[in-house]
């Protein structure tokens, strides 16, 4: 066996850092060794957990009925209902195993809490700790069961009220879904949705006049005589002052009050006109009410106070335990109601209703309109004015067909729908991998649109579908999918997260074509970022070792080793086997994003600093994704990778060039270890460094070299 | 299976029950849900339990609908949590707390604004003796006999006078839509008033919903109509002494009820240092073991209760005359009783 010196040199001071890295490991293995053990998820422990998910009951009943759920009493009145989801709907997670989730649910349809009794989302094994998964299920607290609820993975974007677990999308997909499923069920069961269980239809107009609007509810007023202020206020001691004084017609109009949702098209468009309406919609985001306030009379329901306080202080609006202000950002003056039959009227208004506010358009509310007067000795006396209002049962749909519509849905497909974007810029990433694959003796010939390919894949499979995405392949995935087949299998588990379905689709396929490399090599965000940090380290002059050859061929068994035993460990114990799949910095360094406790973050910073000297350390020895994928990549059917007789012997260049060392001294490329970058390839073709071609290139110049000579020779004689 | 009981109280860190005088008698009370009727043809009546302010709270509704009357009741609970938000002193973030913090509250709800003008009122009715500032003087008690090395003969009369100082309803501005303190470090408590205020605001809201006769009872009570036809609500007043014999029984129809008693929270055993001080001298008032006033409404009875426990015995009279039909009966320290109005 032949070794460069070049080799030799190197090849010591790797050993040290081998040695820092395995030590890194025990650590990290130690620390989590020493963190508490999690308390078992026993499902008998429900009915003590009761409290947690309703704390305004009192006492409970057992669970009972069709679906079961227990009845919550607060001081003996029946106050909702408290349900463990795997006895009410079909509950597993995201792995395919049973789910199950304590949740509450009120009279008035609002979720009073929710606890996961029992999970075995691998995702959320590691890294994810009971207080994130509790923080997680506590957004649904107060939630209406009857409004959709997103899930959004970025958090703080407009339409998502509620944030996935970071890392966790899907399974947080999952756990919502079947919080809200299970809690529909149990509402709708005890009829507790009744009419509010509607769709609301705001978008049917049809041209209306004032007089129908009133009528049928849609609008509705107050009026308040001259009298009836007065003796309000004189009740609390206090009379009118201003110009209502001065006034003798008890029955002239103190405050005559219109309101009414004016979200409706049907209230909207006819009270504002289209363009207004159209203006105003615009303007509001997601959950977002409009509300018509118009009023005439002496009084004034707007006052002046908003003008410097910021907020209206003579109306407010009050629903159930919430009392709304109106604030002068959220007020549109309205010149002119483009109406038929509207009265005139003196103060015109439409108030924006924020989400935030916790205003909900099915709910009833009041309009309180608050009356000022004044004492003898000059104090301010009120008087309260309230105009209830409930919404018209024209804007109420009837949920029952369009319910079940959006059941038979399969949760998958919505997803799909959702991300179709992420979608379809992953399917045209992997449809170019493919063509470069496919048309890799061109991609080959052309060195610096190679080099160029290259690094711009590799980058794309880091930021975009590493970081941005998530979509980090993981060991953990091997584990789910032959556990599915051991038990029950469903393409629907799957299919919840498109990224990794479509992804693990093509790495199967390439794998029967190309081998294991296609991942690795190309598709693998881990691998990319030890690649191009390591690109980057050679350019800023870090020195590589490469280990001597004997050494690295008996540490290639590690990642094998690795892999069956983490499998092996899975079959008797999962939990402990989703411990042992931490080995892969992946959720460290790409789907979290370096967001975690020191002792990961350290881990995966070790394994990228190793691959400064090292190209990917990691990939070579350790990663058991890469072993779990070479082994069933021996049925690989196709060769691919050309080669010379003169490769290995004498000539090592492309040995020396291989960023994993994957060729064998005597010139065999190992297709286990290949993560088929096509640097070789390159080589291949290259006039200057493959000596066939060199050779090859030599004889074409000697012979040109001859040619022009015996020319010139020629020309002289 | 057996409901699993929780311990009772919801766990927001009330202080003990400022007072709890009123308690209902009858069969009624001993029924969980359907309170029962006393004769056939008696319409049926709804009972809600709960806490509300810190103290027990009952609904009575007697409604031929008991459905509608559980949502009536629901309407009612969610009524009393929006303006606990408001009122109570032990949530940091209603805007009672909000405006003794900072001394201004710039968006009062109306609610505030409406209970701090009838505080005002009933301040100037009773000459002061009601005032919902005094709050530095039991900032200044509690804090002085929560000291475990306290003088057992109160903080000292600097002390004191420093804390009167603040004292003064008039000190609340409540003009131009906002709130604000005209003198920094003042501080309101509502505990003499706004249980009566919540009362009112349940019991106009059952009104306006239809519930023409009902029994609310948080803290305070007023009764709207009656049970039956032919019976009056009926609730029974303890003993003033704080025994737990001789309690006697009350017919209310549209009225409200409201009682004071120093005694109800003493700081210290002798109970003669307690929650009602006469903003006059900045001691606990003295001069009256317990009040139980009958007024139309129960902010009225309320706030009158106060004032009668703390106002000298020949001005109550004026006191109670201020707002229209009103009565109470007085206990004295000696035991004897008064009867003001036409107490009968």
């Amino acid at each position: 066996m032949t070794r460069s010196v070049a080799g030799l040199k190197y090849a010591w001071p790797a050993a040290p850092g081998l040695a820092v890295l395995l030590l890194l490991f025990v650590a990290v293995c130690g620390s989590q060794a020493t963190e508490p053990p999690r308390p078992p998820l026993a499902l008998g422990a429900a009915e003590s957990r009761y409290p947690e998910v309703f704390p305004a009951a009192t006492a409970f009943g057992p669970a009972e009925g069709t679906p079961p759920a227990a009845a919550a009493y607060r001081e003996g009145t029946l106050v909702g209902y408290v349900f463990a989801s795997k006895q009410v709907v079909a509950s597993s997670g995201f792995s395919g195993k049973p789910l199950n989730i304590l949740a509450g649910v009120d009279l008035d349809g609002r979720i009073t809490g929710a606890v996961i009794l029992e999970h075995k989302e691998p995702i959320l094994v590691i890294g994810v700790s009971d207080r994130d998964l509790a923080a997680f299920v506590v957004q649904y607290r107060g939630l209406d069961i009857r409004d959709p609820v997103r899930v959004s993975r970025r958090p703080g974007r407009a339409e998502g009220r509620v944030d996935a677990v970071v890392g966790a999308t899907i399974s947080s997909v999952v756990f919502s879904d079947v919080i809200l499923r299970a809690a529909r069920a149990v509402a709708r069961s005890r009829g507790l949705l009744g009419v509010k269980q509607a769709l609301l239809d705001f978008e049917s107009f049809a041209p209306t006049d004032w007089r129908a609007l009133g009528a049928e509810g849609s609008l509705v007023s107050l009026r308040i005589a001259v009298g009836d202020a007065a003796a309000a206020l004189e009740r609390s001691g206090g009379r009118l002052y201003g110009r209502a004084v001065a006034l003798p017609d008890p029955n002239a109009t103190f405050l005559e009050l219109h309101t009414g949702l004016a979200t409706p098209a049907r209230v909207g468009r006819n009270l504002l006109g289209g363009r207004l309406y159209n203006r105003l919609m615009g303007g509001l985001a997601d959950g977002d009410q409009l509300l018509f306030v118009a009023g005439r009379g002496l009084y004034s329901f707007k006052g002046t106070a908003y003008v410097r306080g910021g907020v209206f202080d003579r109306i407010q609006l009050v629903q159930g335990e919430r009392t709304i202000r109106f604030a002068k950002d959220d007020h549109f003056r309205v010149e002119k109601l483009a109406l038929e039959g509207a009265p005139e009227l003196r103060e015109l208004a439409v108030f924006v209703l924020r989400q935030s506010s916790g205003f909900s358009a099915v709910q009833p509310w009041r309009l309180e309109v608050l009356a000022a007067g004044e004492a003898d000795d000059g104090r301010a006396i009120f008087a309260s004015f309230a105009r209830p209002y409930s919404l018209p049962a024209i804007y109420l749909r009837a949920a029952e067909g369009a319910g079940t519509e959006a059941a038979a849905i399969p949760l998958w497909q919505d997803i799909w729908r959702e991300r179709w974007l992420d979608v379809t810029i992953l399917v045209l990433g992997l449809l170019a991998l493919t063509a470069i694959l496919v048309f890799q003796d061109f991609v080959e010939r052309q060195q610096p649109f190679y080099e160029a390919l290259r690094i711009g894949f590799l980058a794309f499979t880091l930021v975009w579908l590493g970081w941005v995405v998530g979509a980090q392949l993981s060991v953990v995935n091997v584990l789910t999918f032959s556990d599915a087949i051991m038990t029950k299998f469903h393409w629907d588990f799957f299919l919840l997260d498109p990224m990794l379905f479509i992804l693990w689709s093509y790495v199967a396929v390439a794998m029967l074509f190309w081998g294991r490399g296609v991942f690795c090599g190309w598709l693998c965000p881990f691998g990319a970022l030890q690649e191009l940090t390591n690109r980057l380290a050679q350019r800023f002059g870090v020195p590589q070792w490469r280990l001597p050859f004997g050494l690295h061929e008996r540490l290639w068994p590690v990642k094998y080793i690795l892999f069956l035993a983490i499998f092996a460990v899975f079959l008797g114990d999962q939990r402990l086997a989703l411990i042992g799949a931490e080995v892969e910095p992946f959720k460290t360094a790409v789907v979290l994003k370096f967001d975690r406790p020191w002792p990961f973050v350290l881990y995966a910073l070790g394994l990228v600093l190793a691959g400064l000297f090292v190209k990917r350390a990691f990939c070579r020895y350790l990663c058991p994704l890469g072993a779990a994928l070479a082994i069933p990549a021996r049925l690989r059917m196709f060769e691919w990778l050309k080669r010379r007789w003169q490769c290995g012997t004498p000539c090592q260049q492309c040995a020396l060039s291989c960023p994993v060392q994957a060729i064998h001294p005597e010139g065999r490329i190992n297709p286990n270890e290949c993560i088929h970058c096509l640097r070789c390839q390159v080589n291949y073709y290259d006039d200057q460094l493959c000596p066939p071609v060199i050779e090859r290139r030599k004889r074409r110049e000697r012979r040109q070299g001859a040619r022009q000579t015996a020319a010139a020779g020629e020309g002289a004689a | 299976m057996k409901p699993i009981d929780r311990a009772s109280g919801n766990g927001r860190g009330r202080r003990v029950t400022r007072r709890r005088v009123l308690t209902l008698i009858g069969a009624t009370a001993s029924l969980p849900l359907i309170a029962g009727r006393a004769s056939r043809g008696d319409p049926p009546v709804f009972e809600w339990r709960g806490q509300a302010l810190g103290a027990e709270a009952q609904l009575l509704l007697a409604h031929p609908r008991q459905t509608a009357a559980r949502r009536a009741a629901a309407r009612c609970v969610a009524e009393i949590a929006r303006l606990e938000r408001v009122f109570s002193l032990f949530d940091p973030a209603s805007e009672l707390s909000r405006l003794n913090r900072d001394g201004c509250l710039a968006t009062p709800s109306h609610d505030l604004r409406i209970l701090l003008a009838e505080a005002q009122r009933f301040g100037a009715l009773s000459n002061g003796a009601f005032d919902v500032t005094v709050q530095p003087l039991w900032r200044l008690y509690a804090g002085h006999f929560a000291d475990p090395r306290h003088d057992s003969e109160g903080p000292s009369e600097t002390q004191v006078a420093a804390a009167r100082a603040l004292v003064d309803y008039r000190g609340i501005d409540l003009a131009q839509g906002r709130i604000a303190f005209r003198r920094p470090g003042m501080a309101v408590t509502l505990n003499g008033i706004a249980q009566g205020y919540i009362t009112d605001r349940a019991a106009d809201l059952l009104r306006e919903s239809g519930f023409d006769n009902v029994l609310v009872q948080l803290g305070e009570t007023r009764a709207l109509g009656r049970p039956a036809p032919d019976r009056p609500w009926r609730v029974t007043l303890p003993d003033p002494q704080g025994g737990t014999g001789a309690t006697a029984g009350l017919d209310l129809v549209n009225q409200a009820v409201a009682a004071s008693r120093g005694a109800a929270a003493r700081f210290d055993p002798t109970g003669h240092h307690h929650h009602l001080f006469d903003p006059a001298t900045g001691a606990s008032a003295g001069r009256v073991l317990a009040v139980t006033v009958i007024a139309g409404r129960a902010t009225a009875a309320d706030a009158l209760a106060t004032a009668l426990a703390v106002a000298a015995p020949d001005v109550a009279e004026t006191i109670l005359n201020g707002v229209g039909p009103a009565r109470a009966l007085v206990v004295l320290p000696d035991g004897s009783k008064r009867r003001l109005g036409n107490w009968v």
